[in-house]
C-alpha cells in the first residue's frame, strides 16, 4: 500500500492530456479506463497518435514528457504516421530529437487474444521498472472479436474467456499501478432495428446516430470510466470533418466536440 | 490456445503436469492466470519452481515490447518505396508503394483493377528488378497481357524473359489454398531459403473478394473470422519481411460514387501499360 503512494506521487499530472476531449475538468486522472468506439475511419487512431505525441514530447516543447506502451493488435500502428505529427509539433526538429521522443515510447504487436493475455502479464514488471509509464494504450481491443467467437464455438463463455480475463487483469494494472488506459472498440455491428434503448441521454439523441451496442464482454463494459464515440461527417461543407461525443459514465456527463485532421495530426 | 506438455519449458515435468491436470490446469492460460500460492499448495508443489516455470512461460509465449527510437531505426533502414510504373499512382500513394504496408484496389468489375495488378508487377520486375509473388484467384492473370506490357517498357528480349522470371504467378481458388500458398511463404521466408529467386519485395493477390465473398452470409461468423484471419496474416507478413501488399476487391461500391472524399486520378490502360493522359485531378471534396 505504501509503496503504491509512493510511486504515486511521482506519477506526472494528465490533465493537461487534451482537455476538449473530456466532459469534465481535470480529467483524466490515473486510474480512468477511457473506451474510443466508433467504425473505421472515424479518427481513433489519429487521435491515438495526437495524444501519444503530447506525452513523448519534452516539457521545454510543450509536451508532458511521459512514457507511453502502446498495444498494436490489428498491425495499424504507423510509425512514419507519428513521425510527421512531432515534425509538425516538435520547435527542434533535429533527428535527436525526434528519436528522444521516440525513445519514450513502447511498442509491443500481439496477435491473438491468448498473446494478449500472456503480454499483459508480462508487462506488468515493465509497469513496476519504469514509474514515468503512465499511459496504457490497447489499439484495439475488437480485434480478436470474431476468431475468438469462432474459435469458442457454442459456449459464450468460452469465447469470451480470453478477453475476459484481459479486461480484469487490464483492471489490475491500471488501478495498481496509477495508470490511464485508452482502448479502442470498433463498430462491429450493424445498426439493431431497436433503437428504444439508446445508450444516449434524450436530450444529445437528435444529434447521436451512433447506435451503441456493447459486444464485448461485461467485466470490460463494467471498467470504462469515460466512452468517447468517434463519427466523421460526409458533408463536405464543414472543416472539421470528425466529432467526438464524450460521456463520463459515472457522472453522466455528456459533451460534444468537433476536430479535423490535417497533416500536423488531429486539431481541435 | 497451447497445452502444458513435458520438456515445454525448463522445469516442466511430467509430474508437475499430471498434478496440475488433476487441479483443472491445462492449458499455457490456465497456469499463468492461476494464483500459484493456492497452486502450490493444492497440487503440493514448490512455490518456487512454480514462480520460475511461470517466468519461463511469459517469456516463451508473451510479445515483447520494442523502444520507438530503436523501431525507428530499423524502419529507416528497412522501409523501400517501389514506384507502381504510373506516375500518377505513385503521386497519390507518396511516391510509391512502401514495404510494410497493404494497399486495397477497389472497383466494379472490368474497372481496371487486374490490368493495375499487372502494370505494377511488371514495373516493380522490370524496372526495380525485384520479385514478387502474384496469387490469381479468378484466372485473370495472362501472361501474354503481362509480356504485352514488357514488351512495350523493354527492347531486349532477355530483359523481358528475365522479368517473367522474378514474377511467380500460384493460381489459388479458394480461401484455404489462398492461405496455404501464404503460409508456405512465410515459411519460405522465415527459412530465409533465397534459392535461385532473390528476395521477395511484394504480393500481390488478385483478387481477394474472389475467395471471400462465398464465405459470408447467413447467421455464421466463420466467414468474418476467416476473412480476419487472412487480413491478419497479410498484415503480419508485411510487416515482418518489408514485402508491399496489393490486394485487389471487386466491389460495386454504390456508396463511394458522392461520399468517398479522396484524391482521383485517372488511369488509361492503353497498349503498353496503365498509363495516365491528362495532369492529376485536383483534390476533391476535402
Amino acid at each position: 500500500m505504501e509503496s503504491s503512494q509512493f510511486s504515486e506521487s511521482f506519477k506526472s499530472s494528465l490533465k493537461n492530456l487534451e482537455p476538449y476531449l473530456f466532459a469534465e475538468e481535470g480529467s483524466p486522472v490515473h486510474g480512468d479506463v477511457i473506451e474510443f468506439h466508433g467504425a473505421e475511419g472515424t479518427g481513433k487512431t489519429e487521435m491515438l497518435y495526437h495524444l501519444m505525441a503530447r506525452c513523448i514530447i519534452p516539457k521545454s516543447g510543450g509536451g508532458l514528457e511521459v512514457e507511453v506502451m502502446f498495444i498494436d493488435t490489428d498491425y495499424h500502428f504507423d510509425m512514419l504516421r507519428l513521425v510527421t505529427i512531432l515534425e509538425n509539433r516538435l520547435v527542434q526538429r533535429t533527428e535527436e530529437m525526434i528519436k528522444q521522443c521516440l525513445g519514450r515510447l513502447f511498442l509491443v504487436n500481439c496477435n491473438s487474444s491468448t498473446q494478449l493475455l500472456l503480454t499483459l502479464y508480462s508487462l506488468e514488471n515493465m509497469f513496476c521498472t519504469h514509474p514515468s509509464l503512465c499511459l496504457l494504450i490497447l489499439d484495439s481491443l475488437s480485434a480478436f472479436y470474431w476468431i475468438d467467437r469462432s474459435n469458442g464455438g457454442e459456449s459464450l463463455n468460452l469465447q469470451e474467456m480470453n478477453l475476459k480475463k484481459c479486461a480484469n487483469f487490464l483492471e489490475k494494472l491500471v488501478r495498481e499501478h496509477h495508470l490511464v488506459l485508452f482502448a479502442t472498440t470498433q463498430t462491429l455491428m450493424q445498426k439493431s432495428t431497436n433503437s428504444a434503448e439508446s445508450f444516449f441521454p434524450s436530450k444529445l439523441q437528435p444529434e447521436a446516430d451512433t447506435d451503441y451496442r456493447p459486444y464485448l464482454c461485461k467485466s470490460w463494459q463494467q471498467m470504462v470510466t469515460h466512452r468517447i464515440f468517434f463519427s466523421k461527417q460526409c458533408s463536405s461543407g464543414n472543416s472539421k470533418g470528425f466529432t467526438v461525443i464524450s460521456c463520463h459514465l459515472k457522472r453522466n456527463h455528456v459533451v460534444k466536440r468537433s476536430f479535423s485532421v490535417a497533416e500536423c495530426g488531429v486539431q481541435f | 490456445m497451447v497445452v502444458l506438455r513435458a520438456g515445454l519449458c525448463p522445469g516442466l515435468t511430467e509430474e508437475m503436469i499430471q498434478l496440475l491436470r488433476a487441479n483443472g490446469i491445462r492449458t499455457v492460460v490456465d497456469f499463468v492466470s492461476s494464483d500459484l500460492e493456492d497452486v502450490a499448495q493444492k497440487c503440493s508443489l514448490s512455490y518456487k519452481a512454480l514462480v520460475a516455470v511461470r517466468r519461463v512461460l511469459l517469456a516463451q509465449f508473451s510479445a515483447f515490447p520494442t523502444n520507438g527510437a530503436d523501431l525507428y531505426e530499423e524502419l529507416k533502414s528497412s522501409t523501400a518505396i517501389l514506384p507502381t510504373g504510373s506516375p500518377s499512382l505513385d503521386q497519390l500513394l507518396d511516391s510509391g508503394l512502401y514495404t510494410g504496408e497493404m494497399m486495397e484496389l477497389m472497383g466494379a468489375p472490368g474497372s481496371g483493377k487486374t490490368q493495375v495488378c499487372l502494370g505494377i508487377a511488371a514495373s516493380v520486375s522490370l524496372g526495380l528488378k525485384q520479385h514478387l509473388l502474384f496469387l490469381d484467384s479468378t484466372g485473370g492473370f495472362t501472361a501474354s497481357r503481362l509480356y504485352q506490357m514488357l514488351r512495350a517498357q523493354a527492347e531486349a528480349e532477355e530483359e523481358q524473359l528475365e522479368a517473367l522470371q522474378r514474377i511467380q504467378v500460384v493460381r489459388v481458388f479458394n480461401i484455404y489454398e489462398m492461405l496455404k500458398a501464404l503460409q508456405e511463404l512465410r515459411d519460405r521466408l522465415s527459412q530465409q531459403v533465397v534459392s535461385s529467386t532473390g528476395p521477395l519485395k511484394m504480393v500481390v493477390i488478385d483478387s481477394v473478394s474472389a475467395v471471400i465473398y462465398p464465405l459470408l452470409g447467413g447467421k455464421q461468423s466463420e466467414g468474418l473470422a476467416i476473412m480476419m484471419q487472412l487480413a491478419r496474416e497479410l498484415k503480419t507478413l508485411a510487416r515482418e519481411f518489408s514485402l508491399a501488399v496489393v490486394v485487389s476487391v471487386t466491389a460495386p461500391c454504390p456508396s463511394c460514387a458522392g461520399a468517398c472524399h479522396g484524391i482521383q486520378v485517372e488511369l488509361d490502360v492503353g497498349y503498353g501499360d496503365a498509363q495516365e493522359p491528362g495532369p492529376v485531378t485536383p483534390p476533391q471534396g476535402l
